[in-house]
């Protein structure tokens, strides 16, 4: 891949500016620069280039310092981030430093954040799932939240196209409640997980358990390699085998010829305009030097990620917007949602000792939600859904840990692998309430003096009761299915932990109770587009980021339309 | 002596107290082994002597290499060194004066100098009483399992130290950095021992 253009120059006008460049600010480069605009994308941190800048890509654990292992300087650095389980040695440079990053949990709340090129675009779960009709009618129909302003039928066309581009692999099963996406040939379940599948599928009529539908490549695609099944994603693919916008959308615009990245830029504030009432462009501040710089553009795409977004527009203030840009609504900042996390059962299965598996699938199965999908799915309990996520493996080090056996023949009996393990945990729709919101807090600054988040957030009845639903139902399949040692689990983990934040600069219908139009443009200020999770309505129970690729995909094509009628 | 043969007997408390006497006196013919070759970052002489003894203990050689082959004791002191804060620090000596202590009440002198058998029965007891690690999703604990003792973390920290060691993990199990594929279905006879990553 040819170097990237990072000389950005505050003499030039350029066409489009684009605010972070992680899933969707990938999209909104790509779409914006194969349109012909001169783009900048603005990246609050380093240049991550595919496939160089994978540092520790192909490193075995005998390789790396303390094996992987964290010093405890790193977990100072990632004291917040660190709960999440999911950092290491290996991926630690991937994830935002939360010394230097601080925010305030009013409520306990888990912010995971990329600050890099690719953003999280690198350290995503991959699990890719179009959003149906009844989650865009959703808020209509029950009255919670604002009406989506559009529907299934608006996205689809995009869901189509941004698929082709990213690669899916999955099955096709024409689900009403999971519309089936463009798909590359599905991953294969395992023994085990094929008869659970079986076991459930007949004893739970309506219910489904798939192979997870993922944005790996299962065979090549515009010069990406197919998935190695190696499972180091989070370090960076070298093959490029699964959408991130290092490997996929970034090479495309700047293929181009028309992208300027500049890395080290954190977006302060969106310049506002009193005379043309439109935004001018962003000020920002270099994160290496402190200089404080603007850049002008036409229009600016907001896709920091979800609260980010929020915090940039809620800095961005003027004699006619004192509350934040976009802010006639009172809207910007509340509404924040994350799915419920942590909530299951699992076991071990029997039967299978003398069978295995050769590679390390990225991926998992799947249970689409079957609650409150027709009339017989209703439940009088709670409204809307969930689905879960898990798998079946053989057990390793802690299993063997716990054997209450040492020597010689214990040593021989763990190098074989451990027993089976299987399970589900679920992912359940939050409701969009206004007293979940974040706020600006002067009191608290960043690395660069700037104003930081605080985030009030917690679930409420109705994501509880969807918990309590998820453990007895995990449990009752997991038994039925003929899985052992059932343990059902609710670990209560506060919102965040999800890491599907959305809402807080929502869509709507009416300026007056929302922060974006159908489009995704700030209602007053039509020149600035918001395509990350901040402008989600509502919550679904499926993972977002293949809604963010489409919606951001059909905003850009809406702007350059607009720009073209120079009505922007 | 052939530590395989010794120790292949002493899996369980089962099988030490049915161990005759002529059996625990060939082990005991082995006590006073311990001795440190290298120079610990965190542990004492005499915790690193502890250290190794639990770890050759645990993972002794058979016919494939012992934790001491592949210096998981010297992981174990870096571990101590540079993974723990001075609090976790703190506690990994506490407790291993307390294994001692308890070695001592017990069997008379701490668990360096007592004899194979009653290391083995030290052991043992260990196994009974330390708190076992609970099932984890995703790189989080789930349910709520009770803490984990110190001598069952320290055996994890082994097995760790162990299982990603270049000779185990590239010659010993099976190794394949690319697999290319995946199998979800396949008889472990065609693989044999784990995969190692």
């Amino acid at each position: 891949m040819p170097n990237f253009n990072i000389d950005a120059d505050p003499k030039h006008t350029y066409d489009a500016i684009v605010i972070g460049s992680g899933i969707s600010g990938g999209w909104a480069a790509k779409e914006l620069c194969e349109k012909g605009l001169k783009t900048l994308v603005l990246e609050r941190g380093p240049v991550v280039e595919h496939p160089k800048d994978y540092t520790t890509a192909n490193l075995d654990p005998w390789d790396m310092e303390l094996r992987g292992g964290l010093t405890p300087e790193q977990q100072k650095k990632h004291y917040k981030g660190i709960r999440s389980g999911f950092i290491g040695q290996d991926t630690e440079h991937f994830y935002a430093n939360d010394e230097e990053n601080p925010y305030t949990e009013v409520k306990p709340f888990l912010w995971i954040r990329g600050h890099q090129m690719g953003g999280r675009s690198l350290l995503w779960g991959k699990q890719t799932y179009r959003w149906s009709e009844m989650d865009f009618e959703a808020n209509a129909k029950d009255g919670h939240g604002v009406d989506w302003p559009i529907r299934y039928k608006d996205l689809e066309p995009w869901y189509t196209y941004v698929e082709k581009f990213a690669g899916i692999s999955g099955e096709a099963l024409g689900l009403p409640q999971l519309p089936d996406s463009h798909f590359l040939p599905p991953m294969e379940l395992n023994c085990v997980e094929k008869h659970i599948k079986e076991r459930i599928e007949r004893d739970f009529p309506g219910r489904h358990m798939i192979i997870g539908r993922v944005a790996h490549l299962t065979q090549p695609l515009n010069g990406r390699g197919q998935c190695q099944y190696r499972n180091r994603c989070s370090r960076g693919c070298p093959y490029g085998a699964y959408f991130s916008s290092n490997a996929v959308t970034l090479p495309a615009a700047n293929a181009t010829g028309n992208l300027t990245f500049r890395p080290y830029s954190i977006v302060q504030s969106i310049m506002y305009d009193e005379g043309t009432g439109k935004a001018s462009g962003v000020r920002i501040i270099d994160a290496e030097t402190n200089e404080d710089i603007e850049f002008k553009a036409k229009i600016v795409f907001c896709n920091a990620s979800t609260l980010s977004t929020t915090q940039i527009l809620l800095n961005s203030t003027s004699n006619r917007f004192p509350d934040g840009m976009g802010n006639d609504s009172g809207e910007l900042g509340h509404n924040l949602m994350d799915h419920t996390y942590r909530v299951g059962a699992l076991g071990k299965v029997d039967g299978y000792d003398d069978k295995y598996y050769s590679g390390r699938r990225p991926n998992g199965i799947y249970i689409p939600r079957y609650w409150n999908i027709d009339e017989k799915s209703k439940t009088d309990k709670f409204l809307r859904g969930f689905g879960y996520q898990g798998g079946g493996y053989r057990m390793g080090n802690s299993e063997a840990a716990n054997r209450k056996e040492f020597g010689g023949d214990y040593k021989d009996s763990i190098m074989k692998p451990g027993p089976w393990e299987f399970f589900i945990t679920g992912f359940a729709e939050c409701l969009p309430y206004h007293d979940n919101k974040v706020y600006l807090n002067k009191e608290v600054t960043d690395k660069w003096g700037q104003p930081t988040l605080s985030i009030d957030c917690e679930y409420k009845e109705n994501e509880l009761a969807q918990n309590k639903q998820i453990q007895e139902d995990a449990v009752e399949m997991l038994e039925k299915a003929g899985v052992n040692d059932v343990l059902g689990f609710d670990n209560e983990h506060e919102p965040g932990y999800g890491v599907h934040e959305m809402g807080t600069a929502r869509m709507g219908r009416d300026p007056k109770t929302s922060v974006l139009n159908g489009t995704n443009q700030v209602h007053a200020v039509k020149n600035v587009f918001v395509t990350d999770g901040a402008c989600m309505t509502s919550n679904s129970c499926v993972n977002p980021s293949l809604t963010y690729m489409a919606l951001t995909a059909r905003a850009a094509d809406h702007a350059v339309k607009e720009l073209k009628k120079m009505n922007l | 002596m052939d530590r395989r043969k010794a120790l292949k007997f002493t899996g369980s408390m089962a099988a030490a107290a049915v161990a005759g006497p002529s059996l625990l006196s060939l082990l005991q013919s082995c006590k006073n082994e311990a001795r440190v070759d290298w120079q610990p970052q965190f542990l004492t002489m005499d915790e690193a002597a502890f250290v190794s003894k639990i770890v050759d203990m645990i993972l002794p050689r058979t016919e494939t290499p012992g934790a001491l082959d592949v210096k998981v004791d010297i992981f174990i002191d870096k571990v101590y060194a540079k993974l723990y804060d001075a609090n976790g620090q703190n506690h990994v000596r506490k407790e291993i004066e307390k294994f001692n202590s308890d070695c001592i009440s017990d069997f008379g002198d701490s668990f360096v100098n007592l004899s194979e058998s009653d290391q083995i029965k030290v052991l043992d007891k260990a196994e009974q009483n330390s708190g076992q690690f609970g099932s984890g999703v995703w790189g989080t604990t789930v349910g709520n399992p009770e803490p984990v003792g110190f001598y069952r973390s320290l055996k994890s920290t082994i097995l760790w130290g162990y299982f990603t060691s270049e000779e185990i993990g590239e010659n010993v199990l099976n190794y394949d950095p690319v697999p290319g594929a995946y199998h979800g279905c396949i008889p472990l006879a065609e693989v044999g021992n784990k995969w190692s990553l």
